[in-house]
């Protein structure tokens, strides 16, 4: 068991604060990548194009946390989709434009989110469905969910909910101010607390953890619980801020979901995680396409220097580089 | 046994009402395209799932129910599954419906569908999106929108409002989609050199998705502030977008775009303190339905083909002259209806609603 993450500081730990190796890798790209912004398209770092896109990233971050604490498990959650999507037409077609209903709209949003959650929980943890079949399925029941309420098509969001997620705090995004809470729930849930030690030890290795009588299955429907919840966290803000939202905006959430995940560093095999890598990917990912955008280039381009960029990660941190230079040399020495 | 006899008599006799109802109040003054033979007709649809489809929906079927021949109007909705809009195609024309108004989004791949049904003697109308294929030989007659006319509509008016040229910012929808070249050319054919586009060619990709659209203005806006005029083929997509300006500290630029009541009501709102905030759109285009359904009507009762053989969306509202229309904001009723539709709100607020 690892003896916790040790890149975040101030957090009041007795601990080292020694940043992990995917903390410096996502960060130095981040640096690097600013770096490349500032002189090739400065607008993309100007204020008003940060308070832009920051929202986007914030809404990133807070879906990929939910991603990484089911990948943590071993597991995948196609059900981003319509986790998000449910949400947004929940909380923009039940009021309806009247701000006294949102409350009530905003709770039965994660009622939703906690019934979905505990249904792939139980699937997958319980009756040992493969993780990417039952969150297929749940992404479909979903959207069967967000056909229901919606019809398909979107409502304006209301005025109340539009100022929560659309407002500001000394030019802070209300959204990065709620991804950063979240971030911060998450990373002390999982770093500091006995639940949160146990968590990622069940992802790393579930079978000793069923042998040291640890409950396994507990934390694995936990973890699509909690999931389903900041998946509906970041549909509410997103039926916020764009006002008039459409029915299936999750969708275009799902690819990235995953990407920050894989770039912040957290295996695909489960295991420990990284969520404040996580979060900073979410800024690079959306500061990539800025950058891309300001720059000009077409959306071909755009598309595939965001694949580009989900690749390094996955050979950064998947492929044994050692094994690899060891291969090399011992090939050249067969062919010599 | 009893339970669907009984369902049977009762829809007959629902159909037979309506129809008496129908004759009646259309037997004053059929219109010319309605003929004297009796014929069902069904829509079409490869996608019904947004606002726009369904008071495009409600358009056709209210334009069907002008013809007292018409025996029953039937919906299917493909639900962006190209599978099932094709078994759609096939099972009405099984069903023996006369006339087929179909919305193929799947493009050409819905056209051996519509081949085949043809040919075994359905009347054919495709509209709005072009499935390839020849008029007499795969279908009767394709009623497809003037994207091109859109794109001249914008490009007099901001030649009017910016005589001297100006930056321009086109966003179009998913990449390479015929409707936003189609509006580029229409635009080109009046726009000078002196109007310089700021955006990738041959425009801004937003899969008409508002989120998407936000992103990209925050990038045009920070690299662009002084933008003269946007062009955007979804207006109301740009309602979430258009506060980013005011973090620039900025003017929200002109706007040509097409109408939507969400749209309307942000101008109104807006205007005072945006003054350089100009809005002029065409009609998002529900009517074209319409057209496509006269047509369907006239070949199937052996009425008289209208004279229009392709939908031209009229211009709407112009914040500048005030005609054909001022800007139309209906803040008791929903943002997404459209009020350029020759249906009338009430009605789309309830087509909506369903």
């Amino acid at each position: 068991m690892h003896e916790g993450s040790y890149h975040l500081s101030g957090m009041g730990s007795r601990r080292t604060l020694r940043p992990t190796r995917e903390f410096l890798t996502v960060a130095g790209s981040t640096l690097v990548l600013i770096g490349l912004c500032a002189l090739f398209a400065p607008s993309a770092l100007a204020y008003g194009a940060l308070s832009g896109s920051l929202p986007f990233a914030a809404i990133l971050a807070i879906v990929g946390l939910g991603q990484m604490l089911v990948v943590q498990q071993g597991g995948f959650d196609l059900s981003v989709a319509g986790g998000v999507s449910l949400a947004v037409v929940i909380a923009s077609h039940y009021p309806a434009g009247d701000d006294a209903l949102l409350p009530t709209a905003v709770a039965f949003a994660f009622v939703c989110a906690v019934v979905a959650g505990l249904i792939n929980g139980a699937l997958i943890g319980l009756v040992r469905l493969n993780a990417i079949i039952a969150t297929i399925g749940m992404n479909a029941l979903l959207y069967a969910g967000v056909f229901a309420v919606s019809g398909g098509v979107p409502r304006i969001t209301t005025d109340l909910l539009a100022s929560i997620a659309g407002g500001e705090v000394f030019g802070v995004g209300h959204t990065v101010l709620i991804a950063v809470t979240l971030l911060a729930m998450v990373w002390f849930m999982m770093k500091r607390t006995v639940a949160g030690r146990r968590f990622e030890a069940i992802g790393a290795n579930p079978l000793a953890s069923r042998a040291i009588g640890l409950p396994v299955k507990r934390h694995q429907v936990m973890a699509y619980v909690l999931a389903q919840v900041l998946y509906c966290c970041a549909g509410l803000l997103i039926a916020g801020i764009t006002t008039q939202p459409t029915a299936f905006q999750g969708d275009s959430l799902l690819l990235p979901s995953v990407a920050v995940v894989v770039l912040g560093g957290t295996s695909l095999l489960g295991g420990r995680g990284f969520p404040v890598s996580t979060v900073v990917a979410a800024f690079f990912l959306t500061l990539l396409s800025q950058f891309a955008l300001s720059v000009g280039l077409p959306y071909s381009a755009q598309t595939i220097i965001q694949a580009l960029a989900l690749g390094f990660g996955i050979a950064v941190y998947s492929l044994r580089w050692t094994g690899l230079k060891t291969l090399i040399t011992s090939s050249r020495e067969v062919k010599g | 046994m009893n339970k669907s006899i009984r369902k049977t008599t009762l829809a007959m006799s629902a159909a037979f009402v309506a129809t008496m109802i129908a004759g009646q109040a259309m037997a004053q003054d059929a219109p010319s395209w309605c003929g004297p033979n009796a014929a069902s007709v069904a829509l079409l649809d490869g996608f019904g799932g947004n606002s726009w489809r369904q008071v495009t929906t409600a358009s056709a079927r209210e334009e069907a129910m002008k013809c007292a021949s018409v025996t029953s109007v039937e919906y299917a909705d493909g639900q962006g599954n190209t599978q099932k809009a094709i078994s759609d195609i096939k099972g009405l024309a099984a069903k023996g419906i006369n006339a087929l108004v179909v919305f193929g989004d799947a493009g050409p791949a819905v056209l051996p569908a519509v081949t085949e049904v043809f040919k075994a003697g359905t009347i054919v109308v495709p509209y709005r999106v072009d499935i390839g294929g020849k008029e007499g030989e795969n279908y009767n007659k394709w009623i497809g929108a003037s994207f091109v006319n859109d794109g001249e509509n914008w490009g007099r008016w901001i030649k009017e409002i910016l005589p001297a040229g100006g930056k321009v910012l086109f966003l179009s929808g998913p990449a390479g989609n015929s409707q936003g070249l189609d509006e580029l050319k229409g635009l080109k054919n009046i726009l000078g050199a002196e109007y310089v586009f700021v955006n990738a060619e041959p425009f801004e990709v937003t899969n008409w998705d508002p989120a998407l659209t936000q992103q990209v203005l925050t990038a045009a806006i920070s690299k662009n502030p002084d933008i003269d005029v946007i062009v955007s083929d979804f207006g109301p997509s740009l309602v979430g977008a258009l506060p980013s300006f005011e973090k620039f500290n900025v003017s929200i630029p002109a706007l040509a775009t097409s109408d939507g009541n969400s749209l309307g009501c942000f101008w109104t709102d807006n205007q005072a303190k945006n003054d350089k905030f100009k809005l002029f759109t065409v009609a998002t285009g529900n009517d074209n339905a319409r057209l496509a359904m006269r047509w369907a009507v006239a070949l199937a009762t052996g009425g008289t083909v209208p004279e229009e053989q392709i939908f031209q969306a009229p211009m709407f509202e112009n914040s500048v002259s005030g005609t054909p229309s001022a800007v139309q904001c209906r803040a008791d009723l929903p943002g997404s209806i459209y009020l350029s539709a020759e249906m009338s709100a009430e009605e789309q607020t309830k087509a909506i609603d369903q």
